[in-house]
């Protein structure tokens, strides 16, 4: 349902590489079935969010091509990309002043049908009576910001779902039922990428695809990806490391 | 009577459809349209026949008093003042506003002077919108002042907006806080094409554990312009703080000067400014939930301005 054809975003480089252009994402090739769940992980700076903020629309791709539903949305704007039936839920989700959370969901759902809200809110578990009508501001928790952004890509009815780090600021006894709840949300018509580090996502994945530099280092199966996992440090900074005798790496 | 514009800018200033019920005083072109007083709120002319004088009978509870103003005469720049004396214990709503229509190359303006007294405990809301409309092309200017004391525990939330249309604003508020006292103010103002506004804030927190938290939310699209100055100045253990945001679309431009003056060492003031264009991951948010650029800015720019 989704197929990327040698896709590469390129940065002008800085100082430190002379200047050069850098491939940030450094030609890949993927053909993402429909109903399945994917999550793509891989180390810090290797462009698994680049890579997802491509498929969005919300950087523009360098070279290479888009297939969404076997229509080319390459040169799609993120609006009608959205239109098109792709839903997209940020890392560090945008914070507003005055507008609620019923307010996003009006946009997304094109309604302002009460029970239809209190019937999405209620999927997400989150206390629709708390929430609702919170705006949202920077007075809302990190976690609490990442359920209504969850809550938001739900409510869209997404044919393809994805999400970035949505574990991010959430409390650790959530991560369990909110990997149940994207677990759940999946249908046969729903195709859903989650970018993650977690191990709660990668369990529950159909497909594991792992990034490094720019390019798929692996797709496939938990069991075989976790040898490699362990090999690829999680860690931006693993051509230069000098592993364990590094004071203060955790790893 | 009540022509079908005058019913229009009555709506859009005090959400008026009908004559309102309880007490309310409507003035047209500088002179008094209709009035209707309640058993605990009297509405007077003062003795200089400048303007009106509201009397809130202590301990009245969920009463609420209209006092638009409407203009289209042309050539007219109507000045008033008014008080409000709001008794002990009472809780009230007081919506005020301005609409001016202009239909022809002649200014048009007027200068509300509001002075509230808000008497020991009593709580005062205090809506006031300004909008301008019309065809003609005559400056219409708008110079609200407002002037407020507030006695021991008493509280006064303010919202001031200016929507559209106002081509010249100079806009002043004065408080002065009593012990205990609570002062809310939210000022909104949205400014386009070659329009200017300036908003002058002076507050000063007198008595001991009072509290006073000024937002204030600008919007300049075209090559409009506005002008913040914001002074707390805290003379007891008090405490104060200013929120000023400003969003500027086209070629606006924005000056913001918020000052905070502690003269007590038990005093807490703090203030937030930002002045700039809409964020970005704002819009992209808005755009991934399938509104195109433009929705998105409206969307954002209607949130801010609520």
């Amino acid at each position: 349902m989704l197929e990327l054809k040698k896709l590469y975003f390129t940065v002008q480089g800085s100082g430190d590489d002379n200047g050069a252009p850098r491939n940030i994402i450094d030609g890949i090739d993927f053909y993402f079935e429909k109903g399945k769940f994917y999550v793509i992980t891989g180390p810090n700076g290797s462009g698994k969010t680049t890579l997802a903020k491509l498929i969005m629309g919300i950087n523009p791709i360098s070279s290479g091509s888009i297939f969404f539903e076997g229509k080319d949305i390459s040169g799609l704007s993120i609006t009608e990309r959205a239109k098109a039936g792709i839903a997209y839920s940020f890392q560090q989700p945008a914070r507003f002043k005055g507008i609620t959370f019923r307010d996003l969901l009006s946009i997304v759902t094109g309604t302002d049908d009460e029970k239809k809200f209190l019937e999405t809110v209620g999927r997400v578990g989150i206390c629709p009576l708390s929430f609702l009508d919170k705006e949202i501001d920077a007075t809302l928790s990190g976690g609490e910001i990442k359920k209504i952004e969850l809550a938001t890509t739900i409510a869209a009815n997404p044919k393809l779902a994805i999400y970035d780090e949505p574990d991010t600021g959430i409390d650790l006894w959530t991560i369990g039922p909110m990997v149940s709840l994207l677990k759940k949300e999946l249908t046969e018509k729903t195709t859903t990428i989650v970018v993650s580090h977690n191990k709660a996502f990668l369990d529950v994945a159909d497909v594991i695809i792992i990034i490094d530099k720019g390019r798929i280092a692996y797709t496939g199966d938990l069991e075989k990806a976790l040898p490699l996992l362990t090999d690829l440090s999680i860690c931006a900074y693993h051509h230069k490391c000098e592993g364990d005798q590094d004071a203060g790496c955790l790893r | 009577m009540l022509d079908a514009l005058d019913k229009k800018l009555l709506k859009t200033v005090a959400d008026l459809e009908v004559l309102p019920k309880g007490a309310f005083n409507i003035r047209k072109n500088g002179k008094l349209l209709q009035r209707q007083v309640s058993a605990n709120i009297n509405i007077e002319t003062n003795a200089e026949g400048t303007g009106i004088i509201v009397t809130i009978k202590p301990g009245t509870k969920n009463e609420s008093v209209h006092i638009p103003v409407i203009l289209s005469q042309a050539g007219l720049f109507d000045v008033v003042y008014n008080s409000f004396i709001i008794g002990e214990g009472a809780e009230v709503t007081i919506i005020a506003g301005c609409g001016i229509h202009c239909g022809s190359s002649e200014p048009e303006g007027h200068a509300g002077i509001h002075d509230f007294q808000v008497g020991k405990k009593a709580k005062v809301t205090y809506v006031e919108k300004h909008f301008a409309m019309g065809e003609g092309r005559g400056r219409r200017t708008l110079n609200p002042t407002t002037k407020v004391f507030l006695d021991e525990g008493a509280t006064a939330e303010m919202e001031l907006t200016q929507i559209s249309g106002v081509d010249e604003a100079d806009r002043l508020n004065e408080a002065t806080l009593g012990p205990g006292s609570l002062l809310l103010i939210t000022e909104r103002v949205l400014t386009e094409g070659e329009q200017r506004a300036a908003s002058t804030n002076n507050i000063i927190l007198q008595g001991s554990g009072s509290r006073a938290n000024m937002i204030s939310r600008s919007v300049m699209k075209g090559n409009s312009k506005q002008i913040f100055h914001a002074s707390m100045e805290a003379r007891a253990k008090c405490f104060g703080h200013i929120e000023c945001d400003a969003i500027i679309m086209d070629n606006g431009t924005n000056e913001t000067m918020p000052a905070l003056k502690a003269l007590h060492p038990d005093a807490e003031l703090t203030h937030e400014a930002s002045i700039g264009k809409i964020a970005n991951d704002q819009l992209t948010k808005l755009m991934s939930l399938g509104l195109t650029y433009d929705e998105a800015v409206n969307r954002i720019i209607q949130g801010f301005l609520k």
